[in-house]
């Protein structure tokens, strides 16, 4: 009896498989067509539609324009440039504001409250001149340019305008292997790099969404502006004639901006050739319908999701980075401070890359926030340097009042023309900030991608600060 | 140091650092091939190739297996005496059999090698003429559990990306089927099921000529020199040698011919049309997707606008836009082209 049930088990099972081979593969196709077929039918008996056309239509018109070959592309420079015009201008004062309340009088009263109640100076130290004092700086430099670029962002991006951007220029992004998308999560990235990361969900291809996460980093991100312009007014506005200095050190920032497009780019092109080769990939791009954006939805999503969202995780970061600035120039071994001794023996090294140990650590414990690193470099050249009366004493960030004094204590620290090129392009080539990278590992649930992304950019800094400086060394001294 | 000796060290380590990481040639890459077990290898490359003779019906030498591996006679007849000890074939006069066990080895390496194409295929963006190479490499290392369990995530396919049966979890192959495109009369219609991958260069240009399984073809006109048939529309010329890699079956009812098809990329601005059908090269996820989109035979399919260098395009289906590139375009199919215009 079992015998035969075994037989019949096999017989059936070895019909089914003659059968699958008969009936082939297209069977799943002829499914779907089917199920279409039939929802078609339903939707045509009960859907009723209303067939007077608009007098006036305005999608098509609108597309018609922002994808015209004439007025297509002045449209989209003059959009996102005036969304990064006022993010930049519009920043300021908020900026200043928290940075008056939190630093300016918080700062001070928790010192003076710790020195009332004879707290012991280095726990103070640690927790004020350290943790607070750094989350206080990243949240002043880093909460109102998110909080006024976002939203107008996502307001383009609710109107509909976003995804004819990424249309337009998708005949670009394939041609390095990437979407068009990209230049969505690219232009995010100009906001901050944590958010153009997380942007990239919007790209549904697995090696395309992975090329645009790698590559966000090459957006030069709100909290490296400032320390271009800075560096660029000083040393690059300083080498030439008075009447040139604005002009030029606005262009060698923007030409910086656009070098790192030009390495998204080209970076992309490399991923998609070899690390990126082998996974899976598609296009598809939904252009929908514009409508009026929801103003206050938006400010609140765009605020929660990704304003305080990623201010969170900064100041995650911040706090215990901020500890570890402290503590290493302020724990001392025979009277030299750990910094110290870091910064003696990169020097050779950071030498040859036209740099210097200050900035190499500045850009290792500066790690939660690119916003922190001038601050970080300005106390470490006075800790160096052992210059008296300028800043706040040993482990403490501080801002000069004007450039011309950036620019003295950064002389006295040895810094040349070259010193600054470099850290323009170091500044724009190094590892995403932590908050980036963890969020890198959140969105690809990968410590290798999270990796790659840190180290590639570094990897890329250290070969064109080296070739740079050795060139400059040949040709111009 | 100077910084001109500086600079000639940093070029040297620069290039140094590209010759181990280059792709595919670099020493990494290189170290990676030859870390498979060479003699495991030669085995399995023997019985596969003596279960194609035996599935085409021809005699296998001793010359054919050195030909293949390419190895000399004396290597190859030292294998085919390690292959006999192993029981796995049995040597005749003039030609070489598998054994049952022989067949089954075989079969297990097929199926390995062919269900990785297919994943190749269907789930990575590799480019069609590297399926096979991969598959080459992926053959001697994957264990029967992960093949099955590859297998039940494809879905158990039944052929490979070539049009190839895979053999099934029991080593069972469906009959040899279809005939060389040589055999086509002229004017007859027939439809492409099979692309021979080796050798890999003949491979290469029948994929560079766009040709497919499953597309429908139309013999034109066969001479010693040249065989002229028309595939999707467009006049194909092909050497003999080249064309003998085509299997085919011809078509015998009426209805199922494809007729003055155009691909979708034809379609100008404006324009409407109706999907006829997605050409099997587009797979796996792309596939998918474009069904997501609603895009299915029947279809009305409308061409709205371009971008800035004319690709992609957006088209409107079922009331909404959709943006598809021309390589996708390219293998989508329409009918009942509406040559008027919209929004005049």
């Amino acid at each position: 009896m079992n015998r035969l049930i075994n037989n019949s088990k096999d017989l059936i099972l070895a019909s089914a498989n003659k059968m699958r081979w008969e009936i082939g593969e297209s069977l799943h196709d002829s499914i779907i067509e089917a199920i279409y077929k039939d929802a078609e039918k339903i939707a045509s008996r009960v859907v009723i539609k209303d067939q007077a056309k608009p007098k006036f239509d305005w999608d098509s018109t609108i597309d018609r324009l922002v994808t015209s070959r004439v007025l297509g592309l002045p449209i989209m420079v003059l959009l996102l440039s005036v969304v990064f015009y006022i993010t930049i201008v519009g920043a300021n004062y908020p900026s200043d504001l928290i940075a008056d309340v939190l630093i300016g009088k918080i700062y001070p009263w928790l010192k003076s409250t710790a020195a009332a109640l004879s707290v012991p100076s280095w726990i103070s130290g640690v927790s004020i001149d350290g943790a607070y004092l750094a989350m206080a700086w990243v949240v002043s430099v880093m909460l109102p340019p998110m909080a006024i670029f976002f939203p107008m962002f996502t307001l383009l991006e609710d109107f509909g305008y976003l995804p004819r951007v990424a249309f337009n220029l998708d005949g670009i992004y394939k041609k390095v292997g990437a979407h068009g998308k990209q230049a969505l999560t690219m232009s995010m990235g100009f906001g901050c790099n944590a958010a153009g990361v997380i942007a990239a969900r919007i790209i549904d291809s697995p090696r395309e969404r992975l090329i645009a996460i790698i590559t966000n980093n090459f957006s030069l991100c709100n909290g490296r502006w400032p320390t271009q312009i800075l560096i660029a007014t000083i040393f690059i506005g300083g080498a030439v004639p008075a009447y040139l200095a604005g002009v030029v050190s606005a262009a060698s920032v923007v030409f910086i901006a656009v070098l790192g497009i030009a390495f998204s780019f080209l970076v992309s092109w490399g991923l998609s050739k070899t690390i990126l080769r082998g996974e899976a990939s598609t296009f598809s791009l939904e252009l929908p319908p514009y409508r009026p954006p929801r103003i206050l939805q938006t400010l609140y999503t765009s605020l929660i999701d990704r304003t305080i969202f990623v201010l969170r995780r900064a100041v995650i970061f911040a706090l215990p980075a901020g500890v570890v600035i402290w503590l290493v120039a302020n724990v001392k071994i025979d009277g030299i401070s750990i910094a110290e001794y870091f910064i003696d023996s990169v020097n050779p090294f950071a030498f040859l890359l036209g740099l210097n140990g200050v900035i190499l650590l500045a850009y290792v414990i500066a790690i939660p926030a690119n916003e922190i690193v001038i601050p970080t470099v300005l106390m470490l050249t006075v800790l160096v340097a052992k210059l008296h009366g300028i800043g706040a004493g040993a482990g403490v960030m501080f801002q000069t009042d004007s450039i011309s004094d950036t620019a003295s204590v950064l002389q006295t620290g040895g810094w040349t023309l070259l010193t600054g090129i470099n850290l323009m392009l170091f500044s724009l080539l190094h590892n995403p900030c932590s908050t980036t990278i963890y969020t890198i590992y959140k969105e690809t649930k990968s410590i290798k991608w999270a990796i790659v992304s840190t180290l590639l950019p570094i990897l890329l800094g250290f070969i064109v600060t080296f070739f740079v400086a050795q060139i400059w060394r040949l040709f111009v001294n | 140091m100077s910084p001109a000796t500086l600079l000639i060290i940093g070029i040297i380590i620069l290039s140094a650092f590209a010759f181990v990481i280059w792709p595919d040639r670099g020493i990494l890459a290189r170290w990676k091939k030859i870390r498979v077990d060479s003699k495991r290898v030669f085995i399995e490359d023997a019985l596969k190739h003596l279960y194609d003779c035996e599935y085409k019906n021809t005699v296998c030498t001793l010359n054919g297996i050195a030909n293949f591996l390419g190895i000399s006679n004396e290597k190859a007849s030292r294998l085919a005496n390690l292959l006999l000890e192993m029981k796995l074939v049995n040597i005749l006069e003039n030609s070489i059999q598998l054994t049952a066990e022989g067949r089954s080895y075989a079969l297990r390496v097929i199926r390995i090698h062919r269900l990785w194409e297919r994943y190749l295929a269907d789930q990575t963006s590799l480019g069609s003429t590297e399926w096979h190479k991969e598959a080459e490499l992926k053959e001697h290392s994957l264990s029967e559990s992960q093949v099955n369990e590859l297998a039940a995530q494809l879905g158990n396919p039944l052929n490979d990306p070539h049009g190839d049966p895979i053999p099934s979890e029991e080593l069972q192959m469906p009959e040899k089927r279809g005939e060389p495109i040589s055999a086509l009369k002229n004017g007859e219609f027939a439809t492409i099921i099979h692309l021979e991958d080796e050798p890999k260069e003949i491979y290469a240009q029948l994929v560079a000529e766009g040709l497919y399984p499953g597309m429908q073809i139309r013999m034109l006109d066969q001479n010693a020199l040249r065989v002229i048939f028309e595939a999707d529309g467009e006049e194909t010329v092909l050497a003999p040698v080249f064309a003998a890699n085509i299997t085919v079956i011809p078509i015998k009812e009426k209805e199922n011919i494809q007729e003055s098809f155009h691909t979708l990329s034809s379609l100008k601005k404006g324009e409407s049309a109706v999907v006829a059908g997605i050409s099997n090269a587009m797979r796996g996820l792309q596939r998918r997707r474009l069904f997501d989109f609603g895009l299915v035979p029947g279809t009305k399919i409308t061409a709205m606008m371009d971008s800035f260098g004319g690709d992609p395009i957006a088209y409107e289906i079922r009331s909404s836009i959709i943006a598809l590139r021309k390589n996708q375009t390219d293998f989508i199919y329409v009918k009942d082209v509406e040559r008027r215009s919209k929004n005049v």
